[in-house]
């Protein structure tokens, strides 16, 4: 609650010289809410909840590279034991990536969202169709018949929240999936190494006084 | 606690390292539209001929290549076959690299006026576009961006149909921090620039008359120098209480802009005024104590007393345009408590003070060139002044005094300023007629005005005289429980929850003029009434200050009123990313109902 009193308070206070001082380049992002991006109350969570470092993942379930670097993000949070990450899902690349984002965010109602996130990362390649991405879903033992009815009942809290996830891609002025935010640092595909040195620089970063 | 800060600060700097060139930047993929550009030429054929150039470590999907008509059906559309790429996680892609073309038939153009064109890629740095749709004038051949192509929410068969590009950032009106981290240097430049920006809002606005005053007061010696000589003790003397502040928080941990807003402090604060008034008048002689005197003179070109009485409304000024500038000084302060960096909060806050004090130099310094030299006339101003000052007294005490006792106060006031107008002479009928008569006219008014007031108060109050907590529009919600301590608001905690409904923890008080805002503007909104009939209110009153309500403060981590919080009643916890701190908009009030499902 700290970090929330933090970041409404300096979010005030920051106002428009901040970007005066950024220069020009702020222009994408200078309206972006932090507190929004890291807290969405409705965007699943995984990773250790009170972790030092939050990876927020922007990820789009026909984005090839999201679906490569996946394995090793889900190993640094793993291993590293104090990330937070947060998905968002951001379905931007073909119109069955909405119906992806959609069904893994229903599936978000019986707590089982990352199973069904990981299920619909592990089909490969783009342009996946929409019952390939059922079937993968129904093999990680979710259950249909409810996803079915919450994707009824919540549909309308769903796509809030991806339209709010739209928003806030666009206000970071994101170019393309998947984007990493890793504490202070933006980055797209990395291996294994490259997310263990990121959350490195990142705690670094946060050290620093 | 600066541990709990870190992995924030360090996030919000997201937004920076976005911005300023540097490693993180270097991992960032250029905009798709500096990626991929589309050329068009129109052959004597009459054909369509689209041609791609496709920066280096990017390519383009061969099927993802696409022409519409007008009304949006698919063109045919010639592509000439592109290198296969088969790799595991792509599976087997037909892509392009360097440059790509195609080719729409004339034949298939007929009927249309333009065309659409589609086409997605990817960088091999590991980014994938969203889909580029580009608008073709088939007249002029001019190509035009046609927004974001291909997905959106409401082109894909689902349980609603939501509109993605009429969607607007949630609470995005709020940029980040993230300057207090880092470099000291950048740190202190940039608490002198929200310092400036913060001097051309109202909050500054009573400092002025007050520095006009120490200006007046040195009457005939004021030249541009000794203006800039005093404002600058005035500016630095205002920084320094600031510097003071950001020290002391750092080294107790305590927001003190509460202090501040107490009534024992604001009560002392308005007797410096009345006695400030006083000398103004003439009543009273202020005079430092001689051997600060000899010290301060010793100092070149400075007229001993003044300079610190300067220095000293400088420092109380620093207090008076403090509750305004609550919520950055509470940010700074918070920070800095947490930090414990004693010497970079008493810098980042000595920057702030000093920003403020910017312009009011300028002014110092040539506006006394304007002024008049000198003249009887100096010492009506002076007595004027006199006036402002026991205007600004009342103001501060209006922040804990009823709102009936203030109006009689104001009344006097405006009366005695009526009076010393020249107001009774033009009623006696000894005003110099045919001069001017501006200023007696003006305090008949004032008078009238002041009776008025007078009558008012005697009446119980003007409407337009603030109401206590409770009575407004918040007291109209449904349930509201208003609390002073832990224990009381654990009983209205738990009769709250047994009701179901989102419970609004509300923490105000009657000296907050935020809060006073708050109760007189947002909450009087129809729609947000309605919405706040939805829920349970717990007010916690901060008005009294006592350990209990700093004991419910400390739980929730409020740093001061107005602070809105929401605590869910099936798991009796605060509702993630629903507070807020500070005065708001009716408009992020109502963003924030709505994240705390109001």
């Amino acid at each position: 609650m700290h970090r929330r009193n933090f970041l409404s308070l300096s979010t005030l206070f920051a106002a428009s010289s901040l970007f005066s001082l950024a220069g020009a380049g702020l222009a994408h992002s200078e309206r972006g809410d932090t507190n929004a991006i890291l807290h969405d109350p409705d965007a699943p969570v995984g990773g250790n909840p009170r972790g030092d470092v939050t990876i927020v993942a922007f990820l789009d379930y026909n984005c090839p590279f999201c679906k490569k670097s996946a394995p090793d993000l889900d190993r640094i949070v793993r291993e590293d034991g104090k990330i937070r990450l947060v998905y968002k899902d951001w379905p931007i690349l073909a119109p069955s990536s909405v119906f992806g984002a959609r069904a893994a965010l229903a599936v978000k109602y019986q707590d089982r969202y990352e199973a069904a996130h990981h299920a619909l990362m592990g089909i490969p390649g783009h342009g996946i169709a929409e019952d390939k991405m059922l079937t993968a879903i129904r093999a990680a033992g979710i259950d249909m018949e409810r996803l079915n009815q919450d994707l009824t009942a919540h549909a309308a809290e769903i796509d809030a929240l991806l339209r709010r996830n739209l928003a806030q891609a666009d206000t970071l002025g994101l170019q393309g999936t998947p984007t990493y935010l890793v504490g202070p640092f933006m980055t797209s595909t990395l291996d294994y190494a490259g997310f263990r040195q990121v959350v490195a620089d990142a705690r670094a970063h946060a050290a620093k006084p | 606690m600066p541990k709990t800060l870190q992995p924030i600060l360090a996030t919000v700097l997201v937004l920076l390292s976005c911005a300023l060139p540097g490693a993180a930047m270097a991992q960032l993929p250029r905009p798709a539209d500096e990626v991929f550009r589309l050329t068009v030429t129109r052959p004597s054929n009459g054909d369509l001929r689209l041609h791609w150039t496709i920066a280096p470590g990017t390519y383009l999907y061969r099927d993802k290549l696409a022409a519409a008509g007008d009304a949006g059906g698919a063109l045919r559309m010639a592509t000439a076959p592109g290198t296969v790429k088969d790799d595991p996680t792509f599976g087997l892609t037909e892509i392009y690299h360097g440059e790509a073309a195609a080719m729409v038939a004339a034949s298939d153009l007929q009927g249309n006026a333009s065309l659409h064109i589609t086409y997605q890629g990817c960088a091999e740095q590991g980014v994938c576009y969203p889909p580029v749709t580009k608008t073709v004038d088939l007249a002029s051949l001019a190509v035009s961006p046609a927004g974001r192509g291909g997905v959106s929410l409401a082109g894909s068969e689902a349980p609603t149909a939501l509109e993605v590009s009429g969607a607007k950032p949630a609470g995005t009106d709020q940029p980040s921090p993230a300057l207090l981290a880092g470099n000291i240097g950048v740190m202190a430049i940039s608490f002198l620039g929200f310092g400036l920006l913060l001097a051309f809002t109202p909050c500054v606005f009573p400092m002025i008359p007050i520095l006009s005053g120490i200006l007046t007061r040195s009457g005939d010696g004021l030249t541009p120098r000794r203006g800039f000589v005093l404002s600058s003790a005035y500016a630095v003397a205002m920084a320094l209480a600031y510097a003071m502040l950001g020290v002391a928080a750092a080294w107790s941990g305590q927001n003190l802009q509460i202090a501040l807003q107490m009534p024992a402090t604001l009560g002392l604060m308005s007797l410096v005024f009345v006695i400030l008034a006083l000398s103004m008048f003439g009543f009273v002689d202020l005079q430092l104590p001689a051997a600060w005197s000899t010290r301060l003179t010793r100092l070149p070109a400075t007229g001993g007393g003044t300079l610190g009485g300067a220095a000293l409304l400088g420092f109380v000024s620093a207090l008076i345009v403090g509750p305004c500038v609550t919520p950055p000084l509470a940010a700074a302060l918070l920070y800095v408590a947490q930090t414990g960096d004693q010497v970079r909060g008493g810098m980042a806050l000595f920057a702030l003070g000093l920003g403020m004090g910017l312009p009011l130099i300028a002014f110092g310094t040539f506006g006394s060139k304007v002024l008049p030299k000198s003249g009887r006339w100096l010492g009506k101003v002076k007595q004027a002044f006199g006036f402002v000052f026991l205007g600004l007294a009342i103001w501060m005490l209006a922040r804990f005094l009823p709102g009936v006792v203030t109006q009689l106060l104001w009344g006097i006031l405006a009366i005695a300023g009526g009076v010393w107008l020249g107001g009774c002479d033009l009623i006696r009928g000894k005003a110099r007629l045919g001069g001017r008569l501006g200023p007696e006219v003006l305090g008949v008014a004032a008078a009238l005005y002041g009776i008025v007031l007078i009558a008012g108060a005697a009446a119980g109050g003007s409407p337009d005289h603030r109401p206590p907590p409770g009575a407004s529009a918040r007291g109209a919600s449904s349930a509201v429980r208003t609390v002073v301590d832990p224990a009381e608001f654990d009983k209205a905690l738990a009769a709250a929850r047994a009701e179901g409904r989102p419970i609004l923890i509300d923490f105000t008080a009657q000296w907050c003029t935020a809060c006073v805002e708050m109760d007189r503007t947002v909450m009087q909104d129809p729609a947000t009434r309605a919405r706040l009939e939805t829920l349970s209110t717990i007010r916690v009153d901060l008005s009294d200050y006592s350990a209990g309500g700093q004991t419910l403060m400390r739980r929730f981590d409020v740093v001061g009123p107005p602070t809105l919080l929401f605590i869910d009643p099936a798991t009796g916890r605060e509702i993630d990313g629903a507070r807020t701190i500070g005065a708001v908009s009716t408009e992020e009030f109502s963003q924030t109902l709505s994240r705390a499902g109001a």
